[in-house]
């Protein structure tokens, strides 16, 4: 299983915005792909629900995997998409 | 879905906000404040899992999540103007107050009020009866089916 840690930026955390960015390019992709705040437990990052139930705060850090076809490419953009400021 | 404030139904579409007018976040409603100040209620009963000073998250029982966002850009006047009546992780009735703000000092301030409703992870289509003109907090807003 591929994996990114980032430290979210965002003012808001992963709140509207950042979320909203974040579950479109996760949802449109093929892998499995989980969220989790640091080490807790990983949740579906295709679910809007899911990851802002998840209250990712500024300077939280989040821990990104996938597994399958093109995990790599979709973790390089999700980890974009949540370390940006 | 209870309106969370009391003032007009608007389409999320009137939202300054691509994020809610491009339904990036999922299908809704928008209510437009009156200009006085207020408690914004939850839409459904259920626990509250995500509260920020201008915006919450309620799940209710059949695991389904509704995000009420106060104003726009709001996020930039860091709690001022906003006082959460609940915490994180407490179960509330529909229609019990979450947060209490002004409308009126937020668009003193340049930004609007305007109160998103959005069901999360939502298909279009399953939100229907949308309200439409005067609303009270607490009266319903529209159903998703």
């Amino acid at each position: 299983m591929a994996e990114r840690r980032v430290t979210v930026e965002s003012e808001t955390g992963l709140h509207a915005r950042p979320a909203a960015t974040f579950v479109r390019v996760a949802a449109g992709a093929a892998p499995d792909i989980t969220v989790a705040k640091g080490d807790g437990e990983p949740v579906n990052a295709k679910s809007i629900l899911a990851v802002l139930a998840l209250d990712v705060r500024r300077g939280d850090t989040v821990v990104i995997r996938a597994e399958g076809d093109g995990a790599e490419e979709v973790l390089d953009r999700l980890a974009l998409i949540a370390a940006a400021p | 879905m209870l309106a969370p404030v009391t003032g007009t139904a608007v389409g999320l579409e009137a939202v300054p906000d691509p994020v809610f007018s491009e339904g990036l976040v999922g299908p809704g409603l928008a209510v437009e404040p009156d200009r006085t100040p207020g408690r914004a209620v939850s839409p459904i009963a259920g626990e509250i899992v995500k509260l920020l000073p201008h915006a919450f998250v309620v799940v209710g029982d059949d695991g389904r999540g509704v995000l009420v966002h106060l104003g726009v850009d709001t996020v930039q006047l860091g709690g001022e103007g906003f006082e959460p009546l609940a915490a994180r992780g407490d179960r509330v009735a529909a229609g019990r107050p979450v947060v209490a703000w002004d409308p009126a000092a937020i668009a003193a301030g340049g930004r609007s009020p305007v109160c998103a409703v959005v069901a999360l992870d939502a298909e279009a289509e399953a939100v229907t009866a949308l309200a439409a003109g005067a609303v009270r907090a607490g009266d319903d807003l529209f159903r998703w089916a």
